[in-house]
């Protein structure tokens, strides 16, 4: 059975592409078979943060239109065997994007057997976002500690339960998941940021995972190596934690406090 | 079997009113073959939920009346398409009559069940010999419109309506979402959104939440809007009235 997670948010910037890179990577790193497909038609971000933007021929579009195969246009991923990625276009716009097109896409991978599919959404509310949802099974809801962003996955989550295939079939629509990303402890501690408390009380969801913000999540990006491969990297750590609790593993959030300043940054600043 | 013969049970059926789901098909021209090609392949794009489906016929937006003959095909192009007509939409007399040679009832266009105007009551009497009290018991008398409830969380930017009724939610009402009723409005979980009750016009509507957070309460269009929650009700349960036409905002006591 092939399972598609959608990764959406409402608001732009708060983390899906990075989500999503990781949790493709993490759930192969299991052994599952995955792929992870761009739905951002006109940016293509996904390609970057998996590190292989120069392997790209062809494209999501290219399937849709029947200008090449699936086949063709799956990336295998350099590091993991069971990993695929299907770029998005940067050339054309987000009408090439269609209901039928992505349906059969989606129904192709199921014949060939993946285990997961995860659909990096664009921002917003509007045909990509639309369509990357439509289909899921599963979704995980990427949330910053602000207020305009909890807002917007409220209104998706709203989406979710509407207008959505198991919306429209009337079966409760999508179960999701809601992770918080750019996490800051001391400006929640500060009261400039949403705390956890406060989000899963506005969601009424509780929060699956917790991803601090941190430089190593750039700094993997431009390297194109999802930072889930990094061991060194907290929030590297926080995403394995949410693959792991994603199949029921009991982790213990971590990484949420705010971080003693060490005797010398304290004497010397930093 | 003979006419005596004692019988188990009491009655063999029930009449009951209802609300059920039903696909509302608005027809926008008069081509029998276009609107078959057009269902069969919206059918094929979502079987599950429209194939085999009850359908009501909608002439009201047609700029002409059309013939007993005309309405035939078009309902045979609905059924060859593979959905099950069953009504035709309260429209003008005209439909009246024509939904009578068809042997098919006229729906209004939400619950209320729809009542015949005298002037097709009288008519249909004349033809068919039944007085226009056997054609039609009026149901206005003793329809009651069960409480809707919703379990679900209210989300930004969707709306509830509950329609000739009182609406119940048993979650929160997020900020950005609008929960409406014609009736009375409860909210057993935080109310962060905006609350209209007695949206028709009902006076005697309430609105009763369980944690008060509201953006706005309104009745019967009297309404109030919060951009700071007083003190002595944010968070708390809190019943809105209306007197004449002030909306009282109150802090339910135990
Ligand atoms: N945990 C984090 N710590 C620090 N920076 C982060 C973190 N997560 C994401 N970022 C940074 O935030 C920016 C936006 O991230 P990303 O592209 O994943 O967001 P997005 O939701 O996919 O954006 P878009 O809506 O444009 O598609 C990137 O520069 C990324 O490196
Ligand atoms: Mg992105």
């Amino acid at each position: 059975m092939t399972e598609i997670i959608v990764v959406t948010s409402g608001k732009g910037g708060v983390g899906k592409t990075t989500t999503s890179a990781s949790l493709a990577t993490g759930l192969a790193q299991r052994n599952h078979k995955v792929a992870v497909i761009d739905f951002d038609i006109g940016l293509r971000n996904l390609d970057l943060i998996m590190g292989c933007e120069r392997r790209v021929v062809y494209d999501f579009i290219n399937v849709i239109h029947k200008e090449a195969t699936l086949k063709q246009a799956l990336i295998r991923d350099k590091r993991l065997d069971s990993l695929y990625i299907l770029a998005a276009s940067q050339t054309r716009d987000k009408e090439a994007l269609t209901q039928d097109g992505v349906e059969q896409v989606l129904d192709e991978l199921r014949q060939d057997e993946f285990d997961y599919v995860i659909c990096d959404s664009p921002a917003g509310i509007e045909r990509g976002a639309h369509l990357a949802m439509y289909f899921a099974d599963r979704a995980v809801v990427v949330v910053n500690p602000e207020v305009s962003s909890v807002r917007d996955s409220d209104r998706i989550l709203g989406l979710l339960s509407s207008k959505t295939r198991h919306g429209e079939r009337g079966d409760g629509g999508v179960p999701a998941h809601v992770v918080v990303t750019r996490y800051h402890p001391e400006k929640v501690a500060e009261g400039d940021m949403l705390s956890l408390e406060d989000i899963e009380e506005i969601l009424g969801l509780s929060i699956l995972g917790v991803i601090p913000e941190h430089d190593s999540v750039l700094t993997s990006s431009n390297q194109g190596i999802p930072v889930i491969h990094n061991p060194d990297s907290h929030a590297g750590l926080a995403y394995e934690d949410l693959v792991a609790r994603l199949f029921g593993e009991d982790r213990p959030m971590r990484f949420l406090d705010v971080p003693r300043k060490s005797l010398l940054k304290r004497v010397f600043g930093g | 079997m003979s006419a005596t013969t004692r019988k188990a049970y009491s009655t063999v059926s029930e009449v009951r009113f209802g609300q059920v789901g039903m696909a509302n098909l608005r027809l926008l021209h008069i081509d029998a073959k276009a609107l078959e090609d057009e269902l069969l392949e919206r059918v094929s794009k979502a079987p599950q939920l429209l194939k085999c489906a009850a359908l009501i016929l909608d002439l009201g937006h047609l700029d002409k009346e059309i013939d007993t003959p005309t309405a035939k095909t078009l309902l045979d192009a609905i059924r060859h398409a593979g959905m099950l007509p069953v009504a035709l939409a309260y429209g003008t007399p005209a439909t009246e009559i024509l939904a009578h040679s068809l042997d098919l009832p006229v729906l209004a266009g939400f619950r209320e069940a729809y009542r015949y105007s005298a002037e097709v009551l009288n008519s249909l009497a004349k033809n068919d010999g039944v007085s226009p009290g056997a054609a039609v018991a009026s149901p206005s008398e003793h329809t009651y419109t069960a409480t809707r409830h919703h379990a679900q969380p209210v989300r930004s930017g969707q709306q509830l309506y509950a329609r000739d009724t009182d609406l119940v939610v048993t979650a929160h009402v997020a900020n950005g979402a609008e929960v409406i009723a014609d009736g009375s409005i409860h909210v057993y979980g935080a109310l962060r959104g905006r609350a209209l009750a007695g949206a028709q016009g009902l006076a005697s509507a309430r609105i009763y939440s369980s944690e008060f957070r509201a953006e706005l309460v309104s009745i019967a269009g009297c309404y109030r809007v919060f951009e700071r929650l007083p003190s002595e009700l944010e968070g708390q349960p809190v019943q809105c009235w209306l007197q004449g036409e002030t909306l009282h905002v109150t802090k339910l006591e135990r």
